[in-house]
């Protein structure tokens, strides 16, 4: 026994030497190569943080954008695939996660070795908390079960569901300031408006976690926290911006399909500025869209078709036409929809020029207020006849009643008296041919929409009352605001602060002088002419007088191209109030959808309707007595009588 | 014979014959006990701190486990150390009864299954394996039934008898708790005991024939039918594959296997150092049972897991020697048994780490995490300790 005891220790040696054997050759001839293996192996986890694209909010401290933070769900079909039985808790676990059971089976048993599927998107975070809840209370009390087999359990095995953070770009105001803020997509990158202009600045740096083999080769993490992008505080006022946005919604309901089929005008502008700031207290524009959604076709329909080189026609697009587009066509159009009509379309401006007119022919000197106009309805410039809009002719008038009529044979005469040089250096001191830089993405650039400085007779008789060149709203409404107060050019500007996310200070921006349009006197006298366009007698502009108010400003009609077809674009550009002006207000009804386009009445409505509401919100109170008809259109409208509140 | 039997030792047998002789207390075998016993300690604490601070938020999780079923284990070897041996020649039957019962239970609802397989007994405070019971169960049975045998034990009928209560409790454990490398494990406890105990060895060569040659052609068949039909529906012809080409199975069957390999690999001559194992975090699967090796290797290097294997050897040998030294053939059979065990499960284990033979789960004896195993495995060592204490000396007149 003894002798078979030595045997069997002997047989046990050789099965360890064997296995010594073994090892050795192990590190020998694959020493390297597994060393190698074992480092490559090793998960660096790198993993980028996303950043929060900082919010923007109205001067009020209204959101209108932020980033909210959601979960991406991952599944990591390995993970599900290392037990049978993890496949169908982890299936219910993803229904209860509102996707698709078998759509996730499929996928799973179609690659059992991917680790990253995103099977949802943008689960909010309550979702993702009461997920996380569910779980963890069903392993809980899972795990209080005894003798439950390991595959019998449920919460147990759900495997290779994780959650990926990320933000997503979230506008709680809808379409209320759509034109200004435009909008950015989950990549953090912003199209239109102020996501597109201050992309950089609302956008943060990515963060990184990393991981590396320190000199020990031990397995170090790091991490580089994500920095939050900057937040923009506007000097848009969102109840104001709300007022604008009642009115222009309003109006283009009230008109829709009335003469035609399609929306109540091609487009509808208004900007109300602080004419003592430039600063921008709301811009609008209709049609508008969504944020939420700025794709939702439904917004195409009513719309001018499009020319091949993107100019209005006169047919309108129906549903069924935008159900049909093309992607392309699409995209076309939906660029258009988002387009702010503010600062990127331009168009010529009209009557609402001719206080621009009369405050060079004084500011050089080249017009007296006391001169005299004759105006017999039409004009002979060179070779033809320039009409004025009333026929019959004015008599002879006042520069002042020149404005208060709008008479565009007065304007021609004083554009002869200015000279095409002159014109043409006051075009540019107030702006007109170059761009305000606003601090908005795709403001137009008007250089070349203006005549040169050697225009002929014909166009310079033409521009005195603005036709026959280009302008955008916001160089009309920045320029105008010089008129008023007393000559200082403001570069105008909608946001006022930027702040970190910390909340910060990291830049104010103060309202900046640009130059000296005209000087205390003219705009005096231009305020007081354009008073008398509102009050006077004779003014084109009485429909644009709030009830309570005194307002001043100036109407335009001009005919769009191609001339003759009854086609206008209306306005009114204003300020209020006369003693002490604070803010300027431009309406632009561009072709309203009426019979008879030809009248400024449209935009002027609209201005009071929307100053009504506007001007006591502003702490603008009522200096006139109000008649009994007024007063019973306040109290239709809920607005009340302020008169006297101010003092 | 020489090695084992010094001339000292017999005097000390005859003297314990005549009953006055002063009991033999092994310190040589608590020492080497105590020594893998510390050492399993500090590498599981090493191994599985980072395992224990992710899955169960405590670095020291599974060595405080550990460690309590070590005291605990201790504890029952020195209890077993003094009970005499001897009382237990009547109840090898029970025993082995009562392990065979612990089997079935886990048909019951005691049964408490993890990775698939259900293995394990719950008893709210514990859980046990069934299969380390019948080991022990084995042990005392066989060396029983050879010893009760007696010369008989040199006829066929005498080989086989013992072969067949050991033959069913293996295939239950196969069976029944679907633990083949436990159920070779009781074949291998028993072969190694007959083999000591019966003069003969032809039938032992025809065995390991037998056996080998099955395996050979179950290797070969699976092979051939893998590379016919390119596929294999067999679970364990997969593991055989796998283990010819870890390579090629690398995401999935051979994954432990290959993260094992690159793990001694990686090691080189005196490995990365205690508590610098990389592929620790996370990369071998089971690294506390079956793979503790692995890390072994890849922390202390060749060095550290050929000392290991050495202080088995020494541990085997000592168990040998007591064997040798033993007259009562019973005790003797007892050591055997315990020594087989701890033989096979070493070679086994170590074996499955270096790939030499196909993935099977067996762990290290006093080093991997598992407490039934190393609560049974202190009270054979204390089995051992009680057949060595009669190994005493005569009493100085």
């Amino acid at each position: 026994m003894q002798k078979k005891l030595l045997v069997f220790f002997t047989i046990i040696c050789a099965a360890f030497l064997v296995l010594m054997v073994r090892l050795i050759s192990i590190t020998r001839n694959n020493g390297a190569e597994y060393s190698m293996a074992v480092l490559s192996q090793q998960s660096y986890e790198n993993q980028t943080l996303p950043y929060k694209r900082g919010k923007i909010t109205d001067a009020n401290g209204t959101i209108l954008a932020d980033s909210t933070m959601v979960y991406n769900v991952i599944i990591d079909s390995k993970v599900i695939g290392e037990q049978p039985f993890y496949m169908e808790p982890t299936l219910a676990a993803a229904e209860y996660l509102g996707l698709d059971k078998e759509k996730i089976r499929t996928y799973v048993e179609e690659h059992p070795n991917s680790q990253y599927y995103i099977a949802r998107k943008r689960v909010p975070y309550k979702d993702k908390l009461a997920y996380d809840d569910w779980v963890s209370k069903g392993i809980e009390e899972e795990n209080t079960k005894k003798g439950l087999l390991e595959e019998n359990k449920f919460y147990n095995n759900i495997k290779g569901i994780w959650f990926e953070q990320n933000y997503i770009r979230t506008y709680p105001s809808g379409s209320l300031a759509s034109d200004v803020i435009g909008f950015a997509n989950n990549s953090n990158v912003g199209a239109y408006g102020l996501e597109e202009y201050y992309n950089d600045v609302l956008n943060g740096v990515e963060g990184r976690t990393y991981g590396y083999l320190d000199e020990a080769r031990n397995l170090e993490t790091t991490t580089v926290e994500a920095r939050d992008g900057d937040n923009l505080v506007l000097t848009l006022d969102g109840n104001l911006q709300g007022i604008v946005m009642k009115y222009l919604e309003a109006f283009g309901e009230q008109y829709r399909d009335n003469d035609h089929e399609g929306n109540g005008a091609n487009n509808i502008g208004c900007i109300i500025m602080d004419v003592n700031t430039a600063d921008v207290l709301a811009m609008g524009s209709y049609p508008g869209y969504d944020l939420t959604d700025p794709y939702d076709t439904d917004r195409l329909v009513g719309m001018p078709k499009l020319s091949k080189i993107d100019e209005a026609t006169d047919e309108y697009l129906t549903k069924e036409e935008v159900d049909a587009f093309s992607e392309k066509e699409q995209t076309r159009y939906l660029n258009a929809l988002w387009r702010n009509y503010c600062i990127t379309d331009y168009y010529e401006p009209g009557s609402v020029i001719k206080p621009f007119t009369v405050a060079t022919g004084l500011e050089t000197g080249t017009v007296s207020p006391d001169d005299t106009f004759v105006c017999e309805g039409r004009l002979h410039v060179a070779d033809q006849w320039i009409k004025c809009h009333n026929i019959y002719g004015d008599g002879t008038l006042t520069v002042a009643e020149a404005v208060e009529r709008s008479c565009n044979v007065a304007l021609m005469y004083m554009a002869e008296q200015i000279g095409n040089k002159l014109f043409s250096q006051y075009q540019k001191t107030f702006n007109f041919g170059l761009k305000t830089n606003i601090d908005l993405a795709g403001e137009a650039k008007t250089d070349t929409m203006v005549q040169a400085p050697d225009m002929g007779p014909v166009d310079l008789a033409t521009n005195s009352f603005g036709q026959n060149f280009n302008v955008t709203m916001i160089q009309t409404i920045t320029g105008f605001c010089s008129l008023v107060n007393g000559g200082i050019y403001y570069e105008p500007h909608i946001v006022s602060k930027i702040t970190s996310s910390s909340g910060a200070t990291v830049q104010t921006r103060q309202p900046r002088i640009l130059k000296r349009t005209v000087s205390e006197e003219t705009s005096e006298m231009l305020r007081d002419y354009m008073v008398r366009v509102v009050e006077g007698a004779n003014g084109t502009g009485h429909s644009s007088r709030p009830a309570g108010y005194r307002i001043g400003g100036k109407t335009g009609t001009a005919e769009t191209l191609p001339r003759g077809n009854n086609e206008y674009v209306t306005s009114f550009l204003g300020f209020a109030p006369v003693d002490n002006p604070q803010i300027a207000i431009y309406v632009v009804v561009d072709r309203p959808n009426v019979e008879e386009q030809d009248t400024a009445r449209y935009a002027c409505v609209l201005a009071k309707d929307i100053l009504q509401e506007a001007l006591p919100y502003l702490n603008i109170y009522m200096t006139e007595d109000l008649t009994d008809r007024e007063k019973q259109e306040l109290e239709e409208k809920g607005l009340r009588d302020t008169n006297g509140l101010g003092d | 014979m020489s090695i084992f039997s010094p001339k000292k030792r017999r005097r000390g047998l005859e003297a314990a014959r005549a009953r006055e002789w002063i009991p033999f207390k092994d310190y040589t075998l608590f020492f080497v006990i105590a020594v893998l016993l510390l050492f399993g300690l500090v590498m599981l604490y090493s191994i599985t701190s980072y395992q224990g601070q992710v899955l169960w938020g405590d670095p020291a999780f599974y060595f405080n486990n550990q460690a309590r079923y070590t005291g605990l284990g201790l504890i029952i070897m020195f209890v077993a150390a003094y009970f005499p041996y001897a009382v237990t020649k009547q109840l090898a039957v029970p025993v082995y009864l009562a392990s065979v019962i612990s089997v079935l239970l886990t048909l019951t609802p005691l049964g408490y299954s993890a990775n698939g397989a259900t293995r394990w007994l719950d008893f709210k405070y514990f859980n046990v394996q069934p299969a380390e019971i019948v080991k022990v169960g084995v042990i005392f049975l066989t060396a029983s039934i050879i010893d009760r045998l007696g010369t008989r034990v040199n006829t066929i009928r005498g080989f086989i008898i013992p072969l067949i209560p050991s033959g069913i409790a293996a295939l239950m454990i196969w069976r029944i708790t679907r633990n083949m490398s436990s159920a070779i494990i009781v074949m291998a406890i028993v072969m190694g005991m007959l083999f000591v105990a019966c003069p003969f060895y032809k039938p032992f060569i025809a065995m390991t024939a037998i056996v080998g040659g099955a395996g050979g052609y179950w290797i070969y068949h699976t092979v051939e039918t893998a590379r016919e039909f390119g596929v294999t529906a067999d679970f364990r012809g997969e593991r055989i594959l796998a283990w010819l080409n870890p390579q090629a199975y690398a995401d999935n069957k051979a994954y432990q296997t290959l993260q094992a390999l690159y793990a001694i690999g990686s090691g080189g001559i005196f490995g990365k150092g205690l508590g610098q194992s990389m592929q620790k975090l996370g990369h071998v699967p089971e690294l506390q049972n079956d793979m503790i090796f692995s890390i072994i290797c890849e922390e202390l290097g060749l060095f550290g897991a050929i000392g290991v294997m050495m202080i088995y050897l020494f541990l085997i040998w000592r168990l040998a020697v007591i064997a040798s030294n033993t007259a009562d053939l019973y005790g003797a059979l007892l050591v055997i048994g315990v020594m087989t065990h701890i033989a096979v499960q070493v070679i086994l284990n170590i074996a499955v780490v270096t790939n030499t033979i196909p993935n099977t789960g067996v762990t290290l004896p006093f080093i991997s995490y598992g407490g039934t195993s190393i609560l049974l495995l202190l009270a054979e060592i204390g089995v051992v300790m009680s057949v060595s204490r009669k190994l005493g000396i005569k009493k100085p007149v």
